[in-house]
């Protein structure tokens, strides 16, 4: 337990050496969610007048949407750069590692979890320092804990795309899954304005729970009823994603 | 224990891997290493090398046959099989961002050495590689043949009982292949069971106390390097007449010492020795007796060439050159 422990920390500390050693590569993933909640909060600042919307206003509203696509991004960007060591050779060496293979998935993983921290404490100082309302220690915690959660699903997403592929080329497919799985939520309305067919999608989106849980805090008071359902979707998405990629990389070697 | 030293540190019956579109890479192989042994593993690109190499160390899975590497089955038992092997793949992987302790490091970690040892065992393959003073620096600013040396720490940091090096001089300047070389040899010295493929004759010649040689997915032959030279015949001598005169005659002078009626092209002429370089005396004697004088003489040694040669009837990629060529290189 100690030694598979030890392999998943210094997975993780090698994951996180591309933001520590090559900071400018970094950049866009930090940036693009706090561009996004900038451009749609300026563009659909209004929609927050609608009778039936939840919040006062729109950015604040929005502000979670670009955490979950911070962790989206994260994700996606952790299979990308598992399919770049598959090209260069790097994974060979990872699979000749005896440890067993959940504990190398962990290690891949969980630097995803860290690293999706980053894109979203800058959207958060931004967010704040435009007036966004404090939603206290606890809701930024149980926010931290499940964009987390949402950035190690959608690592495992990845992972099993790089694994099928096993090339950077399948980049767009493991960005699009994550974008798409947070665009059909109740991401830029409440659910009661959502077009019939958008609703009847975001209602089985395992990512809406996630959404709400997050929301919880910035928009109205953080309950259990609304954080129970985002846990139970966060772990089943790590659950099925996790072992399909353990089932793809099992199907590398043994 | 005593039985322990007696099992073969590789096994393989029939041994096969077939790809999408029934293509057999690796066609029903059967070899043995013993234990502290260097094995050659000598054939063309394409051949099957690395599948074979592949399938040993557990990154693909056998579609048809047995293998067992150091007492394991390498499909029921890969982890077993992982834990006491070090493999240093034809591309170096190593992650340029990374320092070269760091990777070492990483790479004890992975095999679960325990933290109190990874620094010192670390810094002694460091050492013994030759990086000391580049160990601080990362990877992506290393040479090839550093990369090579780094990677082959890499594979030794658990201290294998085998060792799979596939290719491992591919691209390497001289200096750099020479090093390797010497590293081999050292540890085979020290036990270690090294499995190591190549498509450079001169370099299985050198380093292999044993050799399989592979054509087309098929073992061709094996044994001995001086065994399969001796299988293919005896040594020759190349002569070059002082004059051209009676060409024919000289031909029939020589044919007494050779198995084979030599051939001859020109002023040359070319012996199989029945008594090896016994003969050679003789040889000359009857020429000067019959008033034929040589210009030049050659002794021929017949070569992992000529091996390949009569078990495929085609000559190996490379053969003319002998050995690997690569642009120079600092190290």
């Amino acid at each position: 337990m100690r030694d598979d422990l030890r392999t998943i920390g210094a997975l993780m500390r090698r994951g996180l050496n591309e933001i520590l050693r090559v900071p400018a590569g970094a950049i866009p993933g930090v940036l693009a969610p706090t561009i996004f909640m900038l451009g749609l909060s300026a563009a659909f600042a209004e929609a927050a007048r609608l009778p039936g919307f939840s919040a006062d206003d729109f950015r604040t509203f929005i502000v979670p949407v670009g955490m979950l696509q911070g962790a989206g991004f994260t994700g996606a960007a952790t299979g990308i750069n598992l399919a770049r060591d598959i090209e260069q050779g790097w994974f060979d060496r990872l699979m000749l590692a005896p440890a067993k293979r959940p504990v190398l998935l962990a290690g891949v993983v969980g630097s995803a979890c860290l690293r999706c921290l980053l894109p979203a404490s800058f959207l958060l100082i931004v967010a704040f320092g435009l007036g966004v309302s404090w939603p206290g220690v606890g809701a930024l915690a149980l926010a931290a804990l499940l964009i987390m959660g949402l950035a190690a699903a959608a690592a495992c997403y990845a992972t099993v795309l790089a694994l099928r592929f096993r090339t950077q080329q399948a980049a767009p497919l493991m960005q699009v899954g994550t974008f798409v799985a947070v665009l059909f939520t109740t991401a830029y309305v409440p659910r009661e304005l959502l077009a019939d067919w958008l609703r009847a999608i975001a209602d089985v989106n395992p990512v809406t729970h996630v959404l709400e849980g997050v929301r919880q805090g910035f928009v109205g008071d953080v309950t259990w009823a609304a954080t129970w359902p985002a846990l139970l979707a966060l772990a089943g998405l790590v659950a099925v994603f996790g072992a399909l990629a353990v089932r793809g990389m099992r199907r590398q070697g043994f | 224990m005593q039985y322990h030293r007696q099992i073969a540190a590789i096994e393989v019956i029939g041994l096969e891997r077939e790809f999408k579109g029934a293509i057999k890479a690796v066609d029903g192989i059967d070899l043995e290493v013993a234990r502290g042994e260097v094995f050659g593993f000598l054939g063309p690109n394409g051949a099957g090398k690395t599948t074979t190499v592949r399938m040993l160390v557990t990154l693909l899975r056998p579609t048809g046959g047995h293998a067992r590497v150091a007492g394991f089955d390498v499909a029921d038992q890969p982890a077993e099989v992982r834990r006491r092997i070090g493999v240093a793949l034809q591309d170096a992987a190593l992650d340029p961002l990374m320092t070269g302790s760091e990777l070492i490091e990483l790479q004890a970690t992975l095999h679960g050495i325990a933290p109190r040892s990874v620094r010192a065992r670390g810094a002694e393959l460091i050492e013994r590689v030759g990086l000391s003073r580049a160990a601080g620096r990362r990877v992506g600013t290393y040479s090839g043949g550093m990369r090579r040396r780094l990677d082959l720490a890499m594979a030794l940091i658990h201290e294998p009982e085998v060792l799979f090096l596939d290719e491992p001089t591919t691209g390497l300047d001289p200096t750099s292949r020479l090093t390797l070389w010497d590293e081999v040899r050292r540890l085979r010295d020290e036990g270690t069971t090294v499995f190591l493929t190549t498509q450079y004759l001169e370099e299985a010649d050198q380093l292999a106390d044993r050799l399989g040689i592979i054509a087309a997915g098929r073992i061709v032959a094996g044994g001995t390097p001086a065994a399969l030279k001796a299988e293919v015949g005896s040594p020759h001598l190349d002569l070059v007449l002082a004059d051209r005169a009676d060409l024919e005659r000289a031909r029939e002078v020589v044919a007494a010492f050779g198995d084979h009626r030599p051939a001859s092209d020109g002023c040359h002429l070319s012996v199989g020795l029945a008594h090896g370089a016994a003969d050679i005396a003789p040889i000359l004697r009857a020429l000067d007796d019959a008033g034929f004088g040589v210009a030049e003489l050659e002794l021929k040694q017949p070569t992992l060439d000529d091996v390949f040669l009569a078990k495929t009837g085609e000559h190996l990629e490379g053969a003319a050159e002998s050995e690997p060529e690569a642009a120079p290189e600092l190290v």
